[in-house]
């Protein structure tokens, strides 16, 4: 394999994919933001904390942009994190994907990958914007996020392995999988939260924000494999005598 | 006569280095984006960047558009 090459590519397509994501935010999930934050503003008029004045709207603008342009810089950031995942994934895997051409074993690894380290963790710990979360469980919400993630991530990689070992068919595993994964999905604790927010603009949140992740993927498995199938990084080196 | 280079490789003919690179990668950027509280800053600058919180204030918004919790 060519080490360089591969990194290059698993790298260039994570940013990619991500700056995709983080623009696409800036579409489809800064209004709900905008409206989530707003209300917050309104609880701080309330409280007394901050005052309506221009001077406060003038600070509040300047911030928010610089949140907003952290937006698709973060995007880039986290595409390459989760992109480099990925091309781990799929270069270990990639002899033993489905699909004929590069491009076909990238998207269905990301469709995996999507459903294991994505959409499941997404159903037991939906999205929130912001106003919803209370400070003081943000520890715990972010480790119980994270280990569901990993038991799932985790729980898919070992029934696959295991129908490997006992050579068995994929569905099998499949089957495994989702037991395995239904117990913890009940087992796990609830977000401890208790949602204030209107729920009309948190649905919107959700279901934009779960459409511009999944795009990130959709984006990804494209790229990647393109990039594969081009540049065929798996090709040996000839070793010179 | 034929020598060649020692190189580790997976058995999947992935060079460990790589693999190793990559997942570096990939949990210093999931740690940014996803849960840095301000402590990148803080190697830096000290205990100030846990009140300034500026890495996220950028990835701010992401880490709600992504799924992360936050606030
Ligand atoms: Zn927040």
């Amino acid at each position: 394999m060519k080490t360089f090459l591969f990194i290059l590519i698993v790298i260039s397509s994570g940013a990619a994919a991500g700056l995709i994501h983080g623009s696409m935010n800036l579409i489809f999930v800064e209004p709900s933001l905008d409206q989530a934050i707003g209300i917050e503003n309104q609880h701080l008029f309330a409280s007394g904390e901050e005052k309506d004045t221009p001077e406060f709207w003038i600070k509040y603008d300047g911030y928010r942009t610089w949140q907003k342009s952290g937006q698709v810089l973060a995007g880039g950031i986290l595409g390459i994190s989760v992109g480099a995942l990925f091309g781990i994934i799929f270069a270990l895997s990639r002899n033993s994907l489905p699909g004929k051409t590069d491009i076909k074993k990238a998207l269905v690894l990301a469709g995996i990958m999507w459903l294991a380290i994505y959409f499941i963790p997404f159903l037991k710990y939906p999205a929130n914007p912001p106003t919803v979360g209370d400070p003081e469980t943000i520890v715990l919400r972010g480790i119980l996020y994270l280990i569901f993630i990993a038991i799932s991530g985790f729980g898919a990689v070992g029934f696959y392995k295991l129908s490997q070992k006992l050579k068995t068919k994929k569905l099998v595993a499949l089957v495994g999988y989702a037991a395995f994964i239904g117990i913890a999905f009940v087992a796990m604790p609830e977000n401890p939260d208790q949602i204030a927010a209107p729920m009309d603009l948190v649905n919107n949140f959700r279901i934009m924000s779960a459409f511009t992740v999944s795009l990130y993927w959709l984006s990804l498995g494209i790229i990647l494999g393109s990039l594969w199938h081009h540049y065929k990084p798996h090709k040996e080196i000839i070793p010179f005598n | 006569m034929s020598q060649s280079r020692q190189i580790n490789v997976s058995k999947n003919g992935v060079p460990v280095t790589a693999i190793v690179a990559l997942a570096i990668v990939f949990v210093a950027g999931l740690f940014v984006v996803g849960f840095d509280q301000g402590h990148i800053f803080s190697l830096v600058y000290g205990e100030e960047a846990f009140q300034d919180l500026y890495i996220h204030e950028l990835t701010h918004d992401m880490r709600h558009a992504a799924g992360f919790p936050c606030h």
